[in-house]
């Protein structure tokens, strides 16, 4: 046995260490913006000094520093005291107490002077570039916290509604089924989708905080930057990057993930990011297990209630084989067939270049041979089709009129191949596909009875937007 | 005495001013103004609005340390405390004045010629 030492390192040792790691560097960087649990603060200095001039003249100073909310404090307290001192020292030479105030505030110079001198002593290009790395690497960090968040959030939004619908099918009430029709590709994106987004919301928000307190900067001016940042590498995950099952509500939620990004980094930004304690851990695990138990007890409830009527409906809704292939086109005569007939053996395989699809032109048989069945035919094409709408009803889907798609089919050996990218289409999720050709006469004709299967949406948002209807 | 030496002369020192106070121990930014005043003999009155935004420079630099803290007196207050960092940067600042304090009077003709 082999063991993928990277990877161990990453899951079990590496990953939680950076984790942990990021998480740390946020509420150390959180405690320059005010909110974080800093038991070394400066003391409040409101109505210390008692006097509007100095209040004016600290308010003045303050509004050009533009820096965290307790740099701020500490820079307001520190000053108030060098007042305090000042005045109290002035007067001790014999100022009058007003003059003495004014006295003291003229030493300090200009308040928007002072105010700009100390914003720039702060913000040094040292503590930027601090700001800028540990943004990153909070991002990294506010992202996969984010991930594992949204899968939980997710999953108990998703429980919450199926626990909605079972009860209301206990008493009743059935809602109409607005999943199975896509293969559960609505769900899947959804959750999908929800997730890339709570993970977009919380790397932005880690970024804006962590960037905010280790350079020194308000949150709000460095929002922007993570704003642009976010939507440009959200954007381009959310559109490009994400691969999978697709539909529009998903690719909808999708398209709202810079958007969330961008807002993420400047909604209620002051305001510290909920830190997940042991006991949130614990009660969120327990509500899951609850709630799944009463999933499964309701569920249970429901399957023994309707048991003998679902059967019953199933074993109406059962077609009788026909797959309806005169839709295509009608059926070739036999003299123009080879013996056996096309596609005698008929097969299909997926992978991620598509799915290939061949259909044996004679089982052994010499290239001569081959060539002189094919002489018959001209423009041999696989065509496909939309089939049947759901499980007991297969063949050519009678609705449509046309294959929704149509490739040429090339002899490689002894049998006919295309390629399909079902894959890509939004709306197939079964497909009929069969081989057709114009014959001597002039008419095309469908050679064999073809193959069909089911097909799900698989790509990014962009292949949905774009893909053929 | 020679009085107080005028502000646009002690641009500059403010740094090594305030290095060399604090080395002596922790102070906050008042007691740094006085005590600069007080070891000059009041020669050098620093600018009070030019000390803090120095003080934090160099505590960003990483050359000082602060720490709120209770005071003997009064409320609490932001200590100041020299790095080792600090204590290099001093050395570096006292060389550099001393050679340029030095040049400077050989110029005006009131120290001896170099040896």
């Amino acid at each position: 046995m082999t063991i993928d030492w990277l990877r161990a390192f990453v899951v079990f040792g590496g990953g939680p260490a950076l984790l942990i790691a990021a998480v740390t560097l946020v509420r150390r960087s959180e405690r320059r913006l005010g909110h974080g649990p800093d038991e070394s603060g400066p003391p409040v200095t409101t109505g210390q000094t008692g006097a509007a001039e100095i209040s004016a003249y600290l308010d003045r100073m303050t509004t050009e520093l533009r820096l965290p909310a307790a740099d701020v404090a500490e820079v307001r307290a520190e000053l108030a005291d060098h007042l305090r001192d000042s005045i109290a020292s002035l007067e001790a030479e014999g100022f009058e107490p007003e003059r003495a105030i004014r006295e003291a505030l003229g030493r300090l110079g200009p308040p928007a002077e002072l105010g700009r001198q100390l914003r720039t002593a702060h913000q040094s290009t040292r503590r930027l570039l601090a700001g800028a790395g540990g943004g990153v690497f909070a991002a990294g960090g506010g992202f996969v916290l984010g991930y594992f968040g949204g899968i939980a959030l997710a999953l108990l939004g998703f429980l919450a509604v199926f626990v909605v619908v079972a009860l209301l099918a206990v008493v009743g009430v059935r809602l109409p089924d607005i999943t199975s029709h896509d293969g559960g590709n609505t769900i899947n994106s959804l959750l999908y989708a929800t997730t890339l987004a709570v993970a977009a919301a919380t790397a932005t928000r880690y970024a804006v905080r962590t960037s905010a307190g280790l350079s020194r900067r308000a949150p709000r001016t460095v929002a922007v930057f993570w704003a642009v940042a976010g939507a440009l590498v959200f954007g381009w995950l959310a559109l490009f990057g994400m691969r999978g099952p697709q539909s529009w509500p998903g690719v909808a939620l999708e398209l709202c993930i810079p958007v969330i990004a961008v807002a993420s980094a400047f909604v209620r930004i002051e305001r510290p990011m909920p830190h997940v304690g042991l006991w949130a851990v614990i009660v969120a695990a327990l509500s899951v297990v609850v709630m799944s138990l009463g999933v499964f007890a309701v569920s249970g409830l429901s399957v023994s209630g309707s048991g003998s009527g679902s059967q019953a409906e199933e074993a109406e809704t059962i077609q009788p084989p026909d797959l309806h292939l005169d839709v295509v086109a009608p059926m070739a005569p036999a003299a123009w067939l080879p013996e056996g007939g096309f596609g005698s053996a008929y097969g299909s395989e997926s992978a991620s270049s598509g799915t290939r699809l061949w259909a044996d032109v004679g089982w052994e048989l010499p290239a001569p041979t081959i060539a002189t069945v094919l002489a018959n035919w001209r423009d041999m094409r696989f065509e496909a089709w939309h089939a049947g709408v759901n499980q007991y009803s297969i063949g050519v889907d009678t609705r449509y009129s046309s294959p929704f798609e149509v490739q040429p089919a090339v002899l490689h050996g002894s049998s006919l191949d295309a390629v399909f990218h079902f894959e890509r289409l939004r709306d197939a999720r079964s497909w009929w596909v069969v081989l057709t050709a114009v014959g001597p006469d002039g008419h095309r004709y469908r050679l064999d009875d073809g193959q069909g299967g089911d097909a799900t949406f698989n790509g990014s948002a962009w292949d949905w937007l774009t893909a053929p209807q | 005495m020679p009085g107080r030496i005028r502000g646009q002369l002690l641009k500059g020192t403010t740094t090594l001013l305030v290095l060399t106070v604090l080395r002596e121990g922790e102070l906050y930014g008042y007691e740094i103004a006085q005590r600069i005043r007080d070891n000059s003999g009041g020669a050098f009155v620093p600018n009070e609005g030019s000390l803090y935004p120095a003080l934090h420079a160099l505590e960003a630099a990483g050359a000082l340390e602060a720490s709120w803290r209770e005071s003997d007196r009064g409320p609490r207050r932001r200590y100041y405390k020299i790095t080792k960092t600090g204590l290099g940067m001093l050395e570096a600042h006292a060389q550099e004045w001393a050679a340029f304090s030095l040049g400077m009077a050989r110029a005006m003709g009131v120290a001896g010629p170099k040896q």
